[in-house]
């Protein structure tokens, strides 16, 4: 407990300073959430790279939740839905599903290309299609998999912090 | 002829009668005569319990009964106390005892004698006069009792253990009683109550001090206080429920009436004879009891057997008010000596009703599903709604919340023991913060084990297809529920109405004037600063609630409401072995008291023939076991086992060897009587 005391201390912080706020245009549903946005991730079918990437965004280092975002365990408690992958036989359903549990006002973002045009995956027999064939989507990240930057700013149009 | 002895010659009579209608109506109609029989005379026992509790009494002498000793019964307030409670709780038992033993195969003879007669010993206990009719009753009560716990035996094997266990422990407490209640006669003109009284005052410290502690564990043994309650979780669960009941309601509390009996009015308690020590140890066992019972029950899973630590937990309760009434009448603070004996009192008359209402829909349950593991129950709201509320209302009365009526009962006790602090001198000064602590830690525990109780194994969804199919029980159990549940509420609601009375039959077993003072619907503690008002409370807790209720409903409709399926994870269909279950609710708790429990548990994987990475199995054990049993009593029973087993050699068999063992010990008797003379 001590030993974790004084890491703690002596690592101080690392988080990098906030870049400029992002300019792109916010989806309409995210100015109704009032700048504090909940989400829940969904992994629809990915590699886990884009996984490793949230995981950097919301570290010590870009820190997401410093511009009022949070990843919270159920779509109940959720304002946002973050999908990676392409959508697989087995997860389209359940994906539909955690879509109509997140309460409105409600925003979904497809986060890397395999969620925006199944990427590589296009075409294989595994495949209902990206995210944008099964529940509506609000906001793309590009990239395979994006940088933690980008998932940041997407961010941060969200919450339009 | 006063109303007490008319009311107890009618209890007596209408029990014996209703013994002999067990054993002599056609089958049919045995059930109802015995149970309607045995409420009249649980009624009869009642008027006469409270007859005497507000200043009738009586004795009656049978000299020609027994040998010897004769029989004598005195009624008094104390025992009127407990002749009331045995009463209230046949009245209950004896209409459920109607449908219960129709549906359960429990209409034979032997049982249906056997019932009137285990109530009518209970009821003539609290009025026995003398060493030989205290006895007699005792033995007769133990027997009775014995018999009906046996009574499932050819179903379940776990029923013959549970006899052979409670049968060996009553009979040793019947021996301790024995030894010394002996020894206190053996001191006195004879064994007549008014004859110790007048002996007590001669007695030396060692005497008396060995009274106390043989009838102690005797009576302590019956009241299922640790260590000595290891009968209690296996008898009350194994036995009819009717007769967990009338066990668990009645008779133990029987055992804390010996210890006050003895105690305070025999041995006097409270005069220069009486030492501190007997009370801090029945204070400290009170308080171990608590503990212990109540968190055997926080983690159990069987539902009978929950009760029955819970059972142990109370009577810890009650022991703990009567040793700090015991504490503070022998340094002269007689009010704090009343308060915390009337707390005491009060506590044991609301476990009664409120234990009997739970075994009673425990067993309404049980005989609809034929499931006593609370991971098995589940969804019994649908099918059986009246069991379930009468469960729910028995839950909230034994979890010492408010609106319940153990709260106030508790909170009668945590007043006397915190008011206790700067009064007494230092063994009090120690003990009466730990004390309040250990109250407190059990109050927390029984909420706990009572909404894991109820929500487990009443609410959500049923857990076997036993649970899904359970229909609710006939009319007569419903009725001796509801009379429970009326008893329940009445004592939450309205304990002014009772509490002159116990307050002045506390006063007076301490040898204090009247401790409480009602006023209009509060109580007030007299000598003390304190007050409550059980009904304004509740009727504040109501409002409080209705408010809350109504802004939560107004606030939603303000937006517009969207059905959605519920959330099963994306996956669906929702299934009972999603539900928390009795085990995982207890899991937290299990591991902050792992110190205490010391709970066994181990997992068994077992891997795909393939490839050992895929699973095929995984298994999950967990065994709490009793410790206090596994230490005290595992080394007596396998050295008893050695014992017999060494004996055993001496015995192979052959004749020729008992001739020579009988040849060998008439020499040696023959060359001793050489040698000595």
């Amino acid at each position: 407990m001590l030993g974790l005391w004084r890491k703690i201390r002596a690592t101080g912080r690392v988080a990098e300073p906030a870049p400029a706020r992002p300019t792109g245009d916010a989806p309409v549903a995210a100015k109704e959430l009032g700048g504090s946005v909940q989400i829940r991730h969904v992994d629809a079918g990915s590699c886990n790279g884009c996984e490793v990437e949230i995981g950097a965004a919301f570290g010590p280092v870009c820190d997401a939740e410093r511009y009022g975002a949070r990843l919270v365990a159920s779509p109940r408690h959720a304002d946002a839905l973050l999908v990676t992958g392409v959508v697989t036989r087995n997860m389209a359903e359940p994906l539909r599903r955690t879509f109509e549990a997140v309460p409105y006002p409600k925003v979904v973002v497809a986060v890397g290309d395999c969620a925006r045009n199944c990427g590589v995956f296009a075409g294989a027999y595994g495949v209902v299609g990206a995210v944008g064939d099964v529940v509506p989507v609000d906001l793309e990240i590009p990239g395979c998999p994006p940088r933690p930057e980008a998932i940041v700013d997407a961010v941060r149009r969200l919450t339009g912090r | 002829m006063n109303l007490v002895l008319a009311a107890l010659w009618t209890a007596v009579g209408v029990g014996g009668l209703s013994a002999v209608a067990g054993l002599l109506t056609p089958g049919r109609f045995r059930p109802a005569a015995v149970g309607v029989s045995v409420t009249v005379s649980g009624a009869a026992a009642l008027v006469a319990g409270v007859a005497a509790m507000t200043g009738q009494s009586a004795a009656v002498v049978l000299p020609d009964l027994l040998p010897l000793s004769g029989v004598l019964f005195t009624v008094d307030a104390l025992g009127g106390v407990f002749l009331a409670i045995t009463g209230g709780v046949a009245v209950a038992v004896g209409i459920y005892g109607i449908g219960y033993c129709r549906q359960h195969g429990l209409d034979g003879r032997g049982v249906q004698a056997v019932l009137p007669l285990f109530v009518t010993a209970m009821v003539l206990v609290p009025v026995a006069g003398s060493v030989g009719t205290l006895l007699l009753c005792w033995e007769l009560m133990a027997l009775t009792s014995l018999l009906l716990v046996i009574a499932e035996h050819q179903g379940r094997p776990a029923v013959a253990q549970a006899g052979r266990w409670y049968a060996v422990m009553t009979h040793l407490g019947m021996v301790a009683i024995l030894i010394g209640l002996l020894v206190f006669a053996a001191n006195a003109v004879d064994g007549s109550f008014p004859a110790l009284r007048e002996a007590a005052g001669g007695l030396s410290p060692t005497v008396a001090g060995l009274i106390f502690v043989a009838t102690g564990i005797g009576f302590g043994s019956k009241a299922g206080i640790v260590p000595l309650h290891a009968w209690l979780p296996r008898a009350h669960p194994e036995a009819p429920s009717n007769v967990s009941a009338l066990m668990s309601a009645a008779m133990v509390n029987l055992g804390v009436y010996g210890i006050i009996r003895v105690g305070f009015d025999l041995l006097g308690g409270a005069a220069d004879g009486a030492a501190t020590w007997w009370w801090l140890l029945v204070l400290t066992l009170g308080a171990a009891s608590a503990i212990y019972g109540i968190l055997q029950a926080a983690i159990g899973t069987n539902l009978k057997r929950l009760l029955g630590y819970s059972t142990t937990e109370n009577m810890g309760l009650v022991l703990v008010g009567v040793g700090a009434a015991g504490m503070f009448a022998t340094s002269g603070d007689l009010p704090l000596a009343g308060l915390a004996m009337a707390a005491a009192l009060l506590h044991l008359v609301n476990h009664a009703a409120f234990k009997t209402l739970l075994f009673q829909s425990a067993g309404s349950a049980l005989a609809a599903t034929g499931r006593r593991d609370l991971d098995d129950l589940g969804g019994l709201r649908a099918g059986m709604p009246g069991t379930t509320a009468a469960f729910g209302l028995g839950a909230l009365a034994a979890s010492a919340l408010p609106p319940g009526a153990a709260f106030v009962s508790e909170w009668l006790l945590l007043q006397a023991l915190i008011h206790g602090l700067p009064t007494a001198g230092t063994s009090a000064a120690i003990v009466m913060p730990l004390a309040v602590a250990a109250v407190a830690l059990t109050a927390g525990l029984a909420v706990a084990t009572f909404v894991k109780a109820f929500g487990i194994g009443f609410l959500a969804r049923p857990r076997s297809p036993e649970a899904a199919r359970a229909a609710e029980s006939p009319a007569s159990m419903l009725t001796g529920m509801g009379l429970a549940a009326a008893a329940c509420v009445g004592l939450a609601l309205l304990p002014t109405l009772v509490l002159p009375t116990i307050g002045a039959v506390a006063g007076a077993t301490v040898g204090a004037t009247d401790p409480l003072q009602i006023d209009g619907m509060t109580i007030r503690l007299v000598g003390v600063a304190g007050s409550l008002s059980p009904l304004m409370l509740t009727i504040t807790l109501v409002i409080g609630l209705a408010a809350t209720l109504a802004g939560v409903r107004a606030q939603a409709t303000r937006r517009a409401a969207r059905a959605a399926r519920l959330w099963d994870c994306g996956a669906g269909p929702l299934s009972a072995r999603m539900e928390y279950t009795a085990t995982s609710f207890a899991e937290p708790l299990q591991r902050v008291f792992d110190d205490v429990l010391r709970a066994e548990q181990d997992v068994d994987v077992t891997h795909h023939e393939e490839s050992s990475y895929l699973v095929q199995t995984i298994e999950y054990r967990r065994r709490v076991p009793d410790r206090i049993e596994r230490r005290l009593y595992e080394p007596v029973l396998t050295a008893m086992a050695a014992w017999g087993r060494a004996g055993r050699r001496l015995a192979p068999g052959s004749v020729h060897r008992y001739l020579g063992y009988g040849f060998y010990a008439l020499c040696g008797l023959l060359i001793l009587l050489v040698v000595t003379r």
